[in-house]
């Protein structure tokens, strides 16, 4: 017999609340390029992303801390398929742990070429040394794509 | 700590791949809570409650409990539902048999592919304010663990294309018609890279499959006279950081934590000499080599020789995934209850064409989540009390 199939595609929009230090972090991005994470009161550990809290101590954090815009890769992967509204693959991205952090940041490694997967991953190697870069002023939009990680 | 009361698997089935498409999803769940009821010789009138696991975003489906209400049983039968992991909705059944409050309970697990991609349903497990920008799946996740882990113990590139090749040989003979062409060390090795390091041979594509056992009492069990229980002689289960940029990714401390936990309960001091097969979680060669460390199966510096010496093959002392494994059938999300599955039907004797014989003690390791965030690990045995062999 023949057997029906329905196609569905929901079109739901969110806007997220981003709350105040997530806020704080992103308009510091935008408008001065630099990172900060957040300092953990109990422990000194140095939060970054930053978070309200600590989910090791359940502590408030306390204060902002500057971090970057040097440090060094933790891990790393690159991509060759394509994802919806994300850059055309293949790409590099993963975890940086950025001077002065204690956990460590995700984004976009940006000036590998990556047309030989086992060469660009030795340049990639764990470890390296890389310098965050911001995106021009007039192109930020305080979103995680306003900046990446190049070799130092 | 033990479990006030002792519980055992004593009814299963396994639907994986589902191919046919004259069933629709509340049908398959239907087929599948009766094929495992009529595994353990029971109806649904002798199941006092039901948990079931389920991904929304994969279901294109809220609150999809809704889809296995009417088709499992729930109606006027306590349900409850869990969207983290499969095996979520098996440590849940376990804990309320062992509260004296039921004496059976059917748990279920189902993942479609009906989305038209799993890699961005799974983005939705990232939050919205640092990470959904980033192309994180679980295969990225699992790909930027497999590179920390080869910067700890580097020898796991050349490990992993031979773990897939045993895993995918392993669901040649479990799964002829379902597993897909068993590939050896070197076409594996040179496969495309599709997340550095991972190769697309090391992986599977998703697939449909759904999983559902049925378990119960000391007390049922007996009063029933159920052969051949696989009783649940250890339970463990903890969680990572949400964060992959808290964690350490070359180690697995939550999954040691739930091996510690289950082989204390199970009274297991030396996994080799009492396991007589594992089921565990290779979602990738690299996360299979980061688990034998943290079940006490094999340190890094002892994997090369361990792989060598044949004692996790199929016909070796400790056969590790005699079904095949991930590698061989992927049903994303109920995996790891599968391999929960898998284990028990080893233990009753009837795990078919990979049973291994004379299986009394089995472990199943399941993970989900981002870089195996949720780790859950299971004893099953033969043998209701004492130490294990």
């Amino acid at each position: 017999m023949e057997l029906l199939k329905r196609q569905e595609d929901w079109k739901i929009t969110y806007t997220h609340a981003l709350g105040e230090v997530a806020s704080w972090f992103f308009v510091q991005i935008r408008d001065n390029a630099k990172i900060f994470g957040r300092r953990c009161g109990d422990t000194g550990r140095v939060l970054v992303p930053p978070r309200a809290f600590s989910d090791q101590t359940l502590e408030p954090t306390t204060e902002w801390v500057e971090v970057g815009p040097g440090g060094k890769i933790e891990t790393f992967t690159i991509v060759y398929e394509p994802f919806n509204n994300l850059p055309e693959p293949p790409y590099a991205f993963g975890y940086v742990l950025l001077d002065g952090a204690d956990t460590a940041l995700g984004g976009y490694f940006r000036g590998v070429d990556l047309a030989d997967p086992a060469a660009a991953a030795e340049k990639l190697k764990i470890g390296t040394r890389v310098v965050t870069k911001f995106a021009d002023k007039d192109k930020r939009k305080g979103d995680m794509l306003d900046f990446w990680f190049e070799l130092a | 700590m033990a479990l006030n009361r002792k519980t055992a698997v004593i009814g299963s089935a396994i639907f994986a791949p589902v191919t046919r498409q004259d069933r629709a999803l509340e049908e398959i769940l239907y087929e599948l809570a009766q094929a495992a009821l009529k595994d353990a010789g029971l109806t649904i009138d002798d199941i006092d409650g039901i948990v079931v696991a389920s991904n929304d975003q994969f279901d294109g489906r809220a609150i999809s409990i809704m889809a296995a209400s009417g088709s499992v049983g729930g109606v006027d039968r306590d349900i409850l539902s869990t969207p983290s992991a499969g095996e979520h909705a098996f440590v849940m059944g376990v804990l309320r048999i062992a509260s004296g409050q039921y004496d059976t309970h059917l748990i279920v697990s189902w993942s479609p592919t009906e989305a038209s991609s799993l890699s961005e349903a799974q983005r939705l497990g990232a939050d919205p304010y640092f990470h959904r920008a980033l192309p994180l799946d679980e295969l990225s996740s699992n790909a930027l663990q497999a590179a920390a882990l080869a910067v700890a113990a580097p020898q796991a590139h050349q490990l992993a294309p031979r773990i897939a090749a045993r895993n995918r040989a392993n669901g040649a003979h479990a799964y002829p018609d379902a597993a897909k062409a068993p590939a050896g060390e070197a076409e594996i090795a040179s496969s495309e890279a599709i997340r550095w390091p991972v190769r697309k041979g090391m992986v599977s594509e998703p697939i449909t499959g759904a999983v559902a056992l049925v378990i119960a009492s000391e007390d049922f069990v007996d009063k029933h006279g159920i052969e051949n229980p696989a009783w649940v002689r250890g339970m463990g289960w903890a969680t990572e950081a949400g964060f992959l940029g808290d964690r350490e990714l070359s180690k697995a401390p939550a999954l040691e934590e739930a091996a510690r936990r289950a082989y204390e309960e199970a009274g297991i001091s030396d996994p080799r000499q009492s396991l007589d097969l594992v089921e565990l979680t290779d979602v990738t060669p690299y996360q299979e080599l980061l688990s034998y460390e943290a079940l006490g199966l094999s340190k890094p510096e002892a994997w090369e020789a361990d792989l060598g010496s044949g004692i996790f093959d199929r016909t070796g002392k400790v056969p590790i995934n005699p079904s095949g494994g991930i590698v061989t059938l992927n049903p994303v999300f109920c995996t790891g209850l599968i391999r929960i599955a898998e284990a028990a039907g080893q233990v009753r004797g009837k795990a078919g064409r990979h049973q291994i014989k004379g299986a009394r003690t089995a472990l199943a390791h399941a993970a989900s989540g981002f870089a195996m965030m949720y780790q859950t690990v299971l004893v099953l045995g033969a043998e209701r009390e004492g130490v294990q062999a």
